[in-house]
């Protein structure tokens, strides 16, 4: 490997990091979905890693997986914010206060 | 890759185009999330995906960096601009970005971060071994990961492509404008 692996586990951490502050700090709902994106992006910046330096082929099938997930999660996701967006305008998870009583 | 032309020569230029594609998706990542604009959001977020692609052709997984580039940055992103430009927000450019509890959410990903740095260390003594294991990596990795994918993985890859299925189905039937 060109860089130990702890330098790409130290980025996939970083990364899940900063995902995970968006998904919490963020208002926009679309927002926080890219930021989970980012967090996959991070875990699967580690299942490469540990596949290149476990030589185990198996961490990058994960990783497809991975994406197959995050493509699924998109397609109902982005369903649900614009069903939300059709009985109410605008995306901000604020706003979202229908079930309060 | 390179290295595997030259070997041993270009170790240096291969490591520092490395980390280079580490601080820019970083960099890039810190920006997605902070961005006023979503579409400006999105396009950092390209940023970041495509720099994460390098980062997978660096580490020997090309079919990943391929796949990377043609479902995140291609359809996944795409879906994403799409949907931002189907609405109208101009309420963003007004409203703050973070809510106020967004010192608990640093809190939050600084302890994800630290928590997975300490669970590192059960991968083993990393860097040691790291610079010799290169050479179990098997080479024609299209074909390895075909034959893993239709092998020992078939049940997993049916359920995924099922998952896939159910998730259009889904979003079909949420998107779908109701008639009454």
């Amino acid at each position: 490997m060109i860089v130990p692996v702890n330098v790409v586990l130290a980025l996939s951490a970083v990364l899940f990091g900063i995902g995970a502050f968006g998904f919490l700090a963020r208002r926009n709902i679309i927002l926080m979905l890219i930021s989970v994106e980012v967090m996959l992006n991070a875990v699967n910046v580690s299942l490469a890693g540990f596949s290149r330096h476990l030589g185990d082929l198996r961490g990058q099938v994960l990783a497809l997986f991975v994406i197959a997930v995050a493509a699924a999660e998109v397609g109902v996701g982005l369903g649900l914010v614009i069903a939300l967006n059709r009985n109410k305008p605008g995306a901000a998870v604020g706003d979202l206060t229908k079930l309060k009583w | 890759m390179l290295s595997r032309i030259y070997p041993g020569s270009d170790y240096f230029l291969l490591a520092a185009i490395f980390y280079y594609m580490a601080a820019a998706s970083v960099a890039s990542a810190l920006l997605a999330v902070t961005r006023r604009n979503p579409v400006h959001s999105m396009l950092w977020v390209l940023a970041l995906f495509l720099h994460v692609a390098g980062i997978f052709l660096l580490l020997g997984a090309e079919f990943l960096a391929a796949v990377q580039v043609i479902v995140y940055a291609g359809a996944i992103l795409m879906f994403y601009l799409f949907v931002v430009m189907l609405f109208d927000l101009p309420a963003e450019e007004v409203r703050p970005r973070f809510g106020n509890h967004w010192p608990f959410a640093a809190a939050v990903g600084l302890g994800f971060a630290g928590l997975a740095w300490i669970a590192r260390a059960g991968a083993g003594a990393a860097s040691a071994e790291a610079e010799v294991a290169v050479e179990r990596v098997p080479q024609g990795n299209l074909r390895a990961i075909g034959t893993a994918l239709f092998g020992p993985f078939v049940l997993p890859f049916e359920i995924a492509s099922l998952l896939l299925l159910a998730a259009i189905i889904g979003a079909v039937v949420l998107a779908r404008r109701r008639a009454a």
